[in-house]
């Protein structure tokens, strides 16, 4: 057997309780090999209770314990970092909790948030600055406008208050909030200097996030806001291009962009 | 390959526990170690407060760059994103050496996240070789590498780990971190002797030591486990002095410590330990 067959045959037997030891191993190599079995639980498990606290006080011990052996299953850890072990623990509570999608929600938010903390160092742009550079834009420019968000900031729609749950776990014994929300809103999740942070705010700037995420200009931001209507009547144009300058009122107040092009 | 100079000294792993003693009054007393380790993976990321600390402490201290994840012994070569995002961490630090482990963590697949064992093969000697040989390349200096903890050792062996670790030294021009308390495990677990380890190394090439606590055998697990989260044991004080008292050039000498973390005075008072181990075991019989 190559080096390679080797460790390829020692990884599955650490992975899956299941897998057959590698031939002409005896009873030494088994019992060194529970010990490694027991060292990848325990290192998937408690990099998962780290980066998702929230979630973990959320679920209790026994729930969170069950959705780390399925995110175990689920997504083995690939890359170098034990953090990556955590990717698509939202996905993996959807479907463990289906019934209370506000886990996956929480999960969201805290990967969401273990990401921003090591990304990389930026300055917002004050809205000062802001004005300052847009003050001789004409229509044109306006139009043409792209704007560049603070590197891994993200926003998504939710339909439960993050804002309420996430204060309640952060207090020792204190009440389960309200959590449906009357209709959805979007969590918007940046960082402040170095503390990563969120706001809940109207539902709309999610699609303007993605939008101007994604590269597009102030006029196709507009566009992402007036949505599926084929023929916007001149009002809708309005209504949206009102909405665009709050929208884009708020990032600004909020440290959420850092530059224009 | 370059040469990395002895350098004789006390310190310990930077843990986020105690970023603020290591940060607090610039102008007040400073933590006394001669130099702190931290976990490299930890670092390679682009920003935030993390990176901040570990630039801030750089200032005030010599740092060592450990890594945990670089699987030197990977039958399918280096992870050449890694590489770079370590680089770009030695570049930004400029550690005293940078340093990882004899082991392999990962297949193509997969991550294990553990330390975990090499066949002591002439064809794992030969690939953990060639990847030591990229490594060195690619930092643009020699590395340290770590006899590794282990549990189980394989029926296809054909060297000891000592025979492995002198000739992979000889070979590549790399150094040792010798971590004492990983020879006094795996001796305990395979059934060799320490001072036969000891005495089979190439004792001018180490330039670090670690020291650090593991869970003993009991009557129903007959395997001891490297679990760094309690206090050294005796038999391996007894060991750091055989080592220190053996070496030709002094060390730099560390306590890890990953689990149960201590306020930082209770690691100190260990390594006062330490220092009054290795200063009377240097004092001439
Ligand atoms: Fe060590």
């Amino acid at each position: 057997m190559s080096l390679a067959e080797r460790q390829e045959a020692f990884l599955n037997a650490i992975l899956d309780d299941a897998a057959p030891l590698p031939k002409g191993w005896g009873n030494s190599q088994a019992a060194g090999m529970a010990v490694y079995r027991g060292n990848y639980r325990h290192a998937v498990i408690s990099a998962l209770a780290e980066t998702y606290e929230r979630t973990a006080l959320y679920l209790g011990e026994a729930g969170f314990r069950q959705a780390s052996i399925n995110q175990a299953i689920a997504h083995p850890p690939s890359g170098w970092t034990i953090d990556a072990a955590g990717e698509g623990f939202d996905g993996t509570c959807a479907k463990l909790f289906a019934k209370n999608p506000e886990v996956a929600e929480l999960a969201w938010l805290e990967w969401s948030m273990l990401e921003l903390a090591t990304a990389p160092d930026t300055a917002p742009m004050s809205a000062q600055d802001f004005g300052a550079a847009a003050a001789d834009f004409g229509d044109e420019e306006w139009g043409a406008l792209r704007l560049t968000l603070q590197p891994r900031a993200t926003a998504r729609l939710v339909d439960h208050d993050l804002t309420a749950l996430w204060q309640a776990l952060g207090q020792e014994g204190a009440e389960r909030p309200e959590l449906q929300l009357p209709e959805p809103q979007t969590c918007l999740v940046w960082r402040e200097g170095e503390r990563p942070t969120f706001i809940l705010v109207e539902a709309d700037h999610a699609a303007a996030f993605a939008a101007m995420q994604s590269g597009a200009t102030y006029t196709d931001m507009i566009g992402a806001l007036i949505g599926e209507d084929a023929e916007p009547t001149p009002e809708v144009i309005q209504n949206a291009a009102m909405r665009a300058g709050a929208i884009l009122g708020c990032w600004l107040q909020e440290g959420v962009v850092v530059g224009l092009t | 390959m370059s040469v990395i100079e002895p350098f004789g000294g006390f310190g310990l792993g930077l843990r986020r526990t105690h970023y603020d003693d290591f940060l607090s009054a610039p102008d007040g007393p400073r933590v006394p170690v001669d130099f702190v380790e931290v976990i490299s993976e930890n670092y390679m990321i682009d920003g935030g407060r993390q990176m901040r600390i570990l630039e801030e402490v750089r200032e005030q201290f010599p740092v060592i760059i450990h890594g945990v994840s670089m699987s030197i012994g990977s039958a399918g070569g280096l992870d050449t994103d890694y590489l770079t995002k370590l680089k770009r961490l030695e570049q930004r630090i400029d550690p005293l050496w940078v340093s990882d482990h004899l082991c392999w963590t990962r297949n193509s697949a997969h991550n294990s996240h553990d330390l975990l064992p090499m066949p002591l093969t002439e064809e794992a000697l030969s690939a953990v070789c060639s990847n030591i040989d990229r490594a060195q390349n690619a930092l643009g200096r020699a590395m340290l590498f770590e006899n590794p903890s282990s549990y189980l050792t394989f029926p296809e062996d054909e060297l000891s780990e000592w025979e492995f670790l002198a000739e992979m030294t000889r070979r590549t021009g790399c150094y040792l971190l010798l971590d004492v308390n990983n020879i006094y495990v795996s001796a305990a677990n395979h059934g060799f002797s320490a001072m036969d380890y000891l005495k089979g190394l190439p004792l001018d090439r180490v330039r670090q030591i670690h020291l650090a606590g593991h869970d003993p055998a009991t009557p129903e697990r007959d395997i001891i486990i490297d679990t760094h989260d309690r206090a050294v044991a005796d038999g391996v004080w007894d060991l750091y002095a055989t080592a220190i008292a053996m070496l030709p050039q002094p060390v730099a000498t560390m306590i890890e410590r990953d689990d149960h973390i201590p306020p930082l005075p209770e690691l100190l008072s260990e390594l006062d330990c330490a220092r009054g181990i290795a200063d009377a075991a240097l004092v001439p019989a």
